[in-house]
């Protein structure tokens, strides 16, 4: 069981997890190139090009929220998070769980009923909401292998490639 | 045969022969005649060919549903769970078949004895419709084998299904119990009979109330599908009791209509008392009939009304439930009911084809015409179609053989 | 726990009706459409918005629950393309428990709609109050599950179902059981964790949580985004209410959601009939018993004058 269960939350895994260092020049723009790659498994890590996108977003609260002391672009979290302290850290899994669903999320959530943010995506959520939410409405690549191609285990996993179903063997179709 | 005892023979009606030595089971087996002669008689008969044909078919394609599985013989339809095997098979053949109690009920309970010389043929249409409804139900489950897991093994009470399970189980035996006089006379155990006479009033209220039920029941596992029957064939409310109300004309109907085919085809086989009777008798069934066909009218118009589903009748499928309502009721009401005016069997008889034709499109209308009717029309697989010709082959089979041996159409007499 | 008596009280129900005893029976009827679920019960938003329609909770599934290989690859979306009888879209089969299918909506910003589709573990389910094996289970953690061993295989279960779930494996002669999604109650959901194709999205399209919660969360995700969504949660009150429900920017209707279903469980339909049952099995044997009295009396009076005249 056991097993096989780590084997279906690595499954889960199609983006990974921002390695940025709290110190990392924040004030110079942050680094240049992360890899994305702690929850990879069915598709390879993603070097993401940051000085790229520092160009193209029109401020880091785009995708950092208030975590870096802006004011948040979302009027909804602006209510609360106007622009005030940068937070410790401005690493997306500090606050998106990697496990959203585990039991011992949705324990904490059930613990603290005062909580606002019962609704927040976990890491992989955030990631491909962020990413793909902006690629698709700015025309840009949101394929899944535009970004990370899919490793053997992924191939496995999707029927596709090396272990793609032989053409016309169709069994019951309706 | 009808051609032979024209010729001067004598078909069985007594336990003796008439140097007064006793048949011997197979003679009787035999219908009294020599083998030779018995298969002589069979191949006669073009009836026969035509099955040896449909045997030569359906029997591979019968084997190969078992081999094969339900996807091979039918188009194994996700959307259409049920298909033509449970459409004619059970839904149609159950209503069918309702002439076993209420033939008991006139006879046994209302004190009827003027019926006495059809309730037999009744009973057996009943106890034979039931049994290939089994039959049909045993083709269509995924695990047959498991028929008694809902009377024994793992019991879901709540369900409709379980209900109708359990009733058409009962009544089975119901009936075969009602039906062991005429085997006891045939085989020579007056015991048996004896015994059946002492429970039948207990038999005949127990087949009441099991048909009352199952039959309705079977209305009812429509109400399951309130979205999936068209509303017009829909009724939450009434469903249950237009089954049961349609049934009863329908088991008369079916009725007169293998009475009629046994006078045609089985002439031998019918004694003076059932001959003579016949006509007299249908008409008297027709009244029963006509009587069922009204309320059931009558029903049908408010239960559309109840539920305010007038508007549905301009539509394509209204036309087609007028259709039925024309055909399947309306033109059998005024040919029974003029029938019984003019005390014309042979109208009666014209006008039970046209009912049984009328209930057999009811069900195939509920279960697989406007099922699903706002998605597609599943027109049954060719096998599926062959297998159904094959059961019902075997039922008519069943029944002849049935009726050419054991006192149904006609009375047993004690000594020759 | 009112209501949980009442699941019982019901399956108790037609019992009566077979041993011909009639206890019970009426108040199965009146209590039908009452049963709320259990109260800590789990369940998932599906929120269509973000679905991208890459099909990787299909492969999820498939890998979770075991099942054969697919015919096209999981990545594959010319699946979308297909039609089925009648211009249908795919449907869940007995090869594919959970199904993701694309909807062209006019008029929309952003694309088409996505929409996953599974058993939706009704509250009340039309497939466990149909069965008459007694082959489904409503667990208290808000799974629909099915116990393939006691299955004849009458399939009034897929008759049921409002939603066309339950797939039958027909392809099988020696063992054909039906096939349905179980929302992965063997392998995760028992031991608190969510179901595979829950876990594997990408996109975070489908929230696990306790169904009460998720319903505030619905509609304050609702109340958050004004204009955005459609102000209903499909699956609240449908059929009596489900676990798996739904959030849309499109009418429900029109990225294949039933939405003439109304709010009654399926059960609640056939009441009448449930209800009719104990009067027959109490009034029909004093009724016909009398009946057949009278009958006779009159005859026996009959005989009796033909014997004195
Ligand atoms: S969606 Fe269908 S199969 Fe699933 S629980 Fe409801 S009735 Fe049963
Ligand atoms: S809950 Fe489990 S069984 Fe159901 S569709 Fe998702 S992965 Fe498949
Ligand atoms: S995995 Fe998520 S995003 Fe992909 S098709 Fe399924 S529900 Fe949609």
């Amino acid at each position: 069981m056991g097993g096989r269960t780590r084997k279906v939350l690595g499954v889960t895994a199609m983006a990974a997890l921002l390695s940025l260092a709290p110190h990392a020049g924040l004030a110079a723009g942050g680094p240049t190139t992360v890899e994305l790659g702690t929850l990879s498994r069915l598709f390879a890590p993603v070097p993401f090009d940051h000085a790229k996108h520092t160009g193209l977003a029109g401020s880091c609260a785009e995708c950092h929220h208030h975590t870096l002391g802006e004011a948040p672009v979302d009027p909804n979290c602006a209510r609360c998070h106007r622009a005030n302290q940068p937070a410790k850290s401005v690493a997306c899994r500090e606050c998106h769980p990697a496990e959203r669903f585990g039991a011992e999320y949705l324990a904490r959530l059930a613990a603290n009923p005062q909580l606002y943010h019962t609704g927040k995506p976990g890491l992989k959520g955030a990631y491909h909401q962020k990413c793909l939410g902006c690629h698709r409405a700015m025309g840009g690549p949101s394929g899944c292998e535009d970004c990370h191609p899919m490793t053997e285990k992924g191939e496995a996993f999707y029927h596709t490639g090396k272990y793609a179903p032989a053409p016309h063997k169709g069994g019951h179709e309706e | 045969m009808n051609r032979l005892v024209g010729r001067g023979f004598q078909p069985i009606t007594s336990l003796t022969k008439p140097d007064g030595t006793r048949w011997s089971v197979k003679e009787k087996l035999l219908l009294g005649l020599t083998p030779q002669d018995y298969m002589a008689v069979q191949m006669r008969n073009p009836f026969n060919w035509l099955l040896w044909l449909i045997y030569a078919i359906g029997l591979p394609v019968l084997v190969g549903r078992f081999i094969y599985g339900l996807g091979w013989a039918t188009h194994g339809s996700y959307d259409y769970p049920w298909g033509l095997f449970l459409a004619w098979g059970l839904f149609t053949m159950v209503p069918l078949s309702a002439s076993g109690f209420m033939m008991g009920t006139t006879v046994e309970l209302f004190g009827r004895k003027d019926f006495k010389p059809i309730e037999r043929l009744g009973l057996l249409n009943g106890l034979l419709g039931y049994l290939f409804a089994v039959m049909f139900l045993q083709v269509d489950l995924g695990q047959p084998w498991r028929l008694i897991y809902p009377m024994f093994v793992s019991l879901g009470p709540a369900a409709v299904l379980f209900l109708v399970a359990w009733h058409v189980a009962t009544y089975l035996s119901c009936q075969v119990a009602e039906l062991v006089p005429a085997y006891s006379e045939w085989m020579g155990l007056p015991k048996a009979k004896k015994a059946i006479k002492s429970i039948v009033l207990g038999l005949t209220v127990a087949g009441i109330i099991l048909s009352t039920l199952h039959q309705g029941a079977l209305g009812a596992l429509f109400t399951y599908a309130p979205g999936k029957v068209h509303p017009l064939w829909y009724s939450s409310t009434f469903q249950w009791f237009l089954f049961l109300n349609s049934a009863i004309f329908a088991g008369l109907s079916m009725l007169i209509v293998v009475s009629t085919l046994s006078k045609w085809f089985l002439r031998w086989r019918c004694d003076d008392n059932f001959k003579q009777n016949l006509d007299q008798l249908t008409v008297g069934i027709a009244k029963g009939a006509a009587l069922a066909l009204i309320t059931y009218l009558v029903l049908k118009i408010i239960a559309i009304a109840h539920d305010n589903k007038w508007e549905y009748l301009f539509t394509g499928w209204g036309q087609w439930y007028v259709f039925e309502i024309a055909v399947g009721v309306i033109v059998p009401l005024i040919l029974y009911t003029r029938a019984v005016r003019n005390e014309s069997a042979s109208l009666a008889r014209l006008s039970a084809f046209i009912a049984v034709f009328g209930i057999a499109l009811n069900r195939l209308n509920t279960a697989l015409i406007t099922f699903n009717w706002k998605l597609y029309q599943e027109v049954p697989h060719w096998r599926e179609v062959v297998i159904v010709i094959t059961v019902y082959a075997t039922y008519i089979v069943v029944y002849r053989a049935i009726l050419a041996r054991l006192p149904i159409l006609y009375t047993w007499k004690e000594r020759s | 726990m009112k209501k949980i008596d009442r699941r019982i009280f019901l399956k108790g129900g037609l019992a009566g009706g077979a041993a011909l005893a009639a206890t019970g029976t009426a108040a199965t009827a009146k209590g039908a459409g009452t049963f709320n679920g259990y109260p800590n019960s789990m369940g998932v938003l599906v929120d269509l918005t973000k679905c991208v329609g890459c099909r990787t909770c299909e492969a999820a599934c498939n890998k979770e629950q075991g099942l054969p290989a697919p015919d096209k690859p999981f990545n594959d979306t010319s699946v979308f393309d297909e039609v089925r009888e009648g211009g249908q879209k795919r449907r869940t089969t007995e090869k594919a428990y959970t199904v993701v299918n694309r909807y062209d909506v006019e008029g929309r910003e952003g694309g088409p709609v996505y929409r996953k589709f599974q058993c939706n573990h009704c509250q009340e389910p039309a497939c466990l109050t149909s069965c008459f094996v007694n082959a489904y289970k409503k667990t208290p953690e808000g799974a629909v599950i099915y116990n393939p061993k006691v299955c004849v295989g009458c399939r009034t279960c897929m008759v049921a179902c409002p939603f066309y779930v339950p797939a039958y494996a027909y392809s099988s002669a020696t063992n054909p059981v039906v096939k349905k999604c179980i929302m992965c109650y063997d392998t995760r959901l028992k031991f608190g964790r969510p179901p595979a194709c829950v876990e594997a999205c990408p996109q975070e399209v489908m929230t696990f949580g306790k169904r009460t919660d998720l319903i505030k969360l619905g509609h304050e995700r609702i109340k958050a985004n004004p204009g955005k969504y459609v102000d209903h949660l499909y699956g609240e009150t449908e059929v009596g209410g489900t676990s798996w429900m739904y959030l849309s920017d499109v009418p429900f209707e029109k990225v294949g959601f039933d939405t003439t279903l109304g709010n009654q469980p399926i059960i609640s339909y056939v009441k009448d009939f449930l209800g009719m049952v104990p009067v027959v099995l109490t009034v029909w044997p004093a009724l016909f018993t009398g009946f057949h009295l009278l009958a006779n009396r009159k005859e026996a009076k009959k005989k009796e004058e033909e014997n004195k005249g």
